[in-house]
């Protein structure tokens, strides 16, 4: 069944349906959710990283401030501008031993030159150098403080110089000499080191304005001769107006990174926490966030799917039932379909299989009825074509019939005109022969006797013949008497003249039928079934004769123990004209069959080569009246 | 002795009527002859034959047309048909009603023939 274009299956359009109608809106969320948690994170990352280096930028001043103060406290008190060189050395000694970070002391006198240097790396009696141009004292002296002065110990460590002015308590306005020292900053990015571990994402430095780098959570970024930070970075946060700040930057070589810095809050130091943190953190968030997403729109089409698959189909189960239903309608089985709708629906597809069941109920009934059209038409088909086939063949055998009538009676009347005419002179020589018979008397010459004898024998003979053929031929009313068939065949067999070398043996059945024949005509055919029985056992044999019932029928049946017929010959028997025998008319058997017909009944024979013949003659047995 | 009884024979077939004179002329009987049924009826008002044997199938008319004839004249005389064919019970119940005595089929037996006759002949007397 080629059909030109297939529908698609209803369940799988609600299901294209479901999925558009829910994913859609889902997709959208998902990514715009995606877009504003990249936005939030980055915020996150730049406000966490500024608060980081305002925090760190405190920490820087006050680390820096707590040697600031030692040595304004050690400059300040009243002893230390009157105490001889070597109590001052002693003192300086002695907070060289709590300070670690500070590497040298030095005490200078107000015109700049040397008086006292104490240091860690120092020599005993060291070189006592003149200061009275450089910017630290000048910037002492006049200001009362110097922060600065960055330079790198033995070339890696990072250090700084701090002056402070000595003053006299009594005359503060007259400084009697400038206390500076030299401060390792190496702690700075020893804590650095410690808040920015270097398996963290973020880096962090402090650095000056030339790109000096001051301090840097990794130490191989700070101990080195020629430290310095990014150029590109270092002009981006010098350019900055504000104290601290932070944001998105793409460097020239195309590094995106976060920034934020914060300026140390002192007005002596122009310095800057720097923190950065590579942009492709945030973006390997909102990676992992659009890959989950889509696992989870995954997920929601799979358990949508099914869900969806279930839902229609439990929608069009009611439909798919319909649709089998048509089928079977259409193929004519109207026995189940009723089982088959979905009458219990309580929606619209509920309604249409009422219909659909009404529908059905009529179809059916349509059905049945030409069903039921079409069986009457074949039965009366039939009955008309058992009638013309009845009838064909009553007209047939009619036919048939009346040919054979007509032939009898041809026959008849030919027989008639030949049998007179010959029995004339039959008749003749009869006459004559007994005239000659009479007229020799007693005293005969034998010959002459035994030649009479075969002249009559012959015209009997030859009466004989003419007889046969007008029994056969003669056209004569059946007259049939109610007769007991016994009593018919003992008169019978008694009055034949059974020659001496036969035996008869009969067993007539007890029951003694009536039955309704024509005597002449049944003696006639018995007596011509015997002759031929008697003729076949010339020397010696046994003649049976026995009646029996069979159905309706009661049978007289005549054997004989002569020398059988070959089949070939039983069909040809009772056809007239028919013969054995070197004389005969082939009539007695023709006779027999012409009797039987009359009477409604029938012969059969049997024969075995051999062992004998035997006739069956079926005779209707009479109704009682 | 008696005087010898009169036989009328009526056949067209002169053979036969001759053959059956002489034999029972040889049996002792008067016999007359005739052709036709017209000579026949002739000869029976002429003669007065105590008996007479005709054919059935006469070239002028039937032999029953002679019984019936004959049996109107005469009660007595004895009348005997001969046929050289088969008839039927209506035909020998008709003939017999007409007046018929006897029915003989050719060809036939003589001796039966002369006792019947003699028979017939003597119950007349």
């Amino acid at each position: 069944m080629a059909s030109p274009k297939r529908r698609g299956r209803l369940s799988v359009r609600l299901l294209f349906w479901f999925l558009n109608l829910s994913l859609l809106p889902l997709g959208v969320v998902a990514f715009f959710l995606i877009g504003i948690a990249h936005e939030s994170i980055s915020k996150e990352i730049l406000s966490t990283q500024q608060a980081l280096a305002a925090g760190f930028a405190d920490t820087v001043h006050k680390y820096v401030s707590t040697f600031k103060n030692v040595l304004m406290e050690t400059a300040g008190i009243e002893e230390f501008s009157s105490m001889t060189a070597e109590k001052q050395q002693k003192f300086l000694n002695r907070i060289m031993q709590v300070h670690l970070a500070i590497l040298e002391l030095s005490v200078v006198s107000p015109t700049g030159t040397e008086m006292l240097r104490v240091g860690r790396f120092l020599r005993p009696d060291p070189e006592m150098r003149k200061f009275e141009k450089d910017e630290w004292f000048l910037a002492a002296l006049k200001r009362g403080l110097f922060m600065g002065n960055l330079e790198r110990f033995q070339g890696l460590y990072p250090t700084m110089t701090i002056a402070v002015p000595i003053t006299d308590p009594k005359a503060p306005s007259a400084p009697v000499g400038v206390l500076m020292g030299k401060v390792s900053l190496n702690g700075l990015t020893q804590m650095l080191g410690m808040e920015f571990p270097s398996s963290g994402r973020s880096s962090a430095a402090v650095v000056a304005p030339d790109g000096f780098v001051i301090a840097h959570c990794n130490p191989k970024e700070v101990f080195r001769p020629e430290a310095k930070l990014n150029g590109e970075l270092v002009n981006i946060i010098t350019t900055q107006t504000d104290e601290k700040g932070g944001g998105p930057l793409m460097l020239t070589d195309g590094t995106r990174l976060f920034g934020a810095f914060a300026y140390i809050p002192d007005k002596n130091l122009d310095w800057a926490v720097f923190i950065q943190q590579p942009m492709d953190y945030a973006e390997r968030t909102s990676t992992a966030m659009l890959k989950r997403t889509v696992y989870i729109v995954l997920f929601v089409v799979l358990c949508v799917s099914v869900v969806a698959l279930f839902v229609s189909g439990y929608i069009t189960q009611p439909v798919r039932a319909l649709r089998d239903a048509a089928d079977r309608i259409g193929k004519g089985q109207f026995e189940e379909v009723r089982d088959l709708l979905p009458l219990d629906v309580n929606h619209e597809v509920g309604e249409l299989a009422e219909g659909f069941d009404a529908m059905s109920e009529s179809l059916k009934e349509k059905t049945d009825e030409l069903v039921q059209a079409k069986q009457k038409l074949e039965e009366f088909t039939h009955f008309l074509e058992r009638r013309v086939d009845a009838r064909t063949r009553e007209l047939k055998a009619a036919q048939d019939e009346l040919v054979k009538r007509e032939r009898l009676a041809a026959i008849g009347q030919m027989a008639s005109v030949v049998g007179h005419e010959i029995r004339n002179p039959l008749a003749v020589i009869q006459n004559s022969t007994y005239f000659i018979k009479t007229k020799l008397g007693g005293e005969v010459d034998p010959k002459i006797a035994k030649h009479i004898k075969i002249i009559e024998s012959e015209i009997q003979q030859a009466n004989g013949i003419i007889s046969e053929i007008l029994t056969y031929s003669r056209t004569r009313e059946l007259q049939p008497e109610t007769t007991s068939l016994n009593a018919f065949l003992e008169d019978l067999v008694g009055a034949y003249p059974f020659p001496p070398h036969i035996t008869l043996q009969k067993k007539f059945d007890g029951a003694d039928a009536s039955v309704s024949i024509d005597h002449t005509e049944m003696r006639q055919a018995i007596r011509n079934i015997m002759g031929n029985s008697i003729e076949v056992m010339p020397t010696s044999g046994t003649l049976g004769m026995r009646t029996y019932l069979e159905g309706e029928w009661v049978v007289i049946e005549v054997s004989d123990t002569g020398p059988g017929m070959p089949p070939e010959i039983l069909d040809k028997i009772f056809g007239a004209f028919f013969t054995t025998k070197a004389r005969g008319t082939g009539l007695g058997l023709a006779v027999v069959k012409k009797v039987m017909d009359r009477h409604k009944g029938d012969v059969r024979v049997e024969s075995a080569l051999g062992k004998g013949t035997v006739f069956r003659l079926y005779v209707p047995v009479a109704k009682p009246a | 002795m008696p005087s010898p009884n009169k036989l009328l024979i009526i056949d067209d077939d002169a053979h036969l009527r001759e053959s059956l004179a002489e034999v029972l002329e040889l049996e002792g009987f008067e016999c007359h002859q005739a052709g036709t049924a017209q000579s026949g009826i002739d000869a029976a008002i002429k003669l007065s034959p105590d008996a007479v044997i005709m054919d059935i199938q006469l070239p002028d008319s039937s032999g029953f047309q002679i019984c019936s004839t004959l049996r109107k004249r005469s009660k007595e005389t004895i009348l005997i048909m001969m046929t050289g064919r088969f008839l039927s019970s209506e035909e020998k119940k008709q003939g017999f009603e007409l007046g018929a005595d006897e029915y003989i089929t050719k060809p036939f037996d003589l001796t039966e023939l002369t006792v019947r006759l003699r028979q017939l002949l003597s119950r007349n007397r």
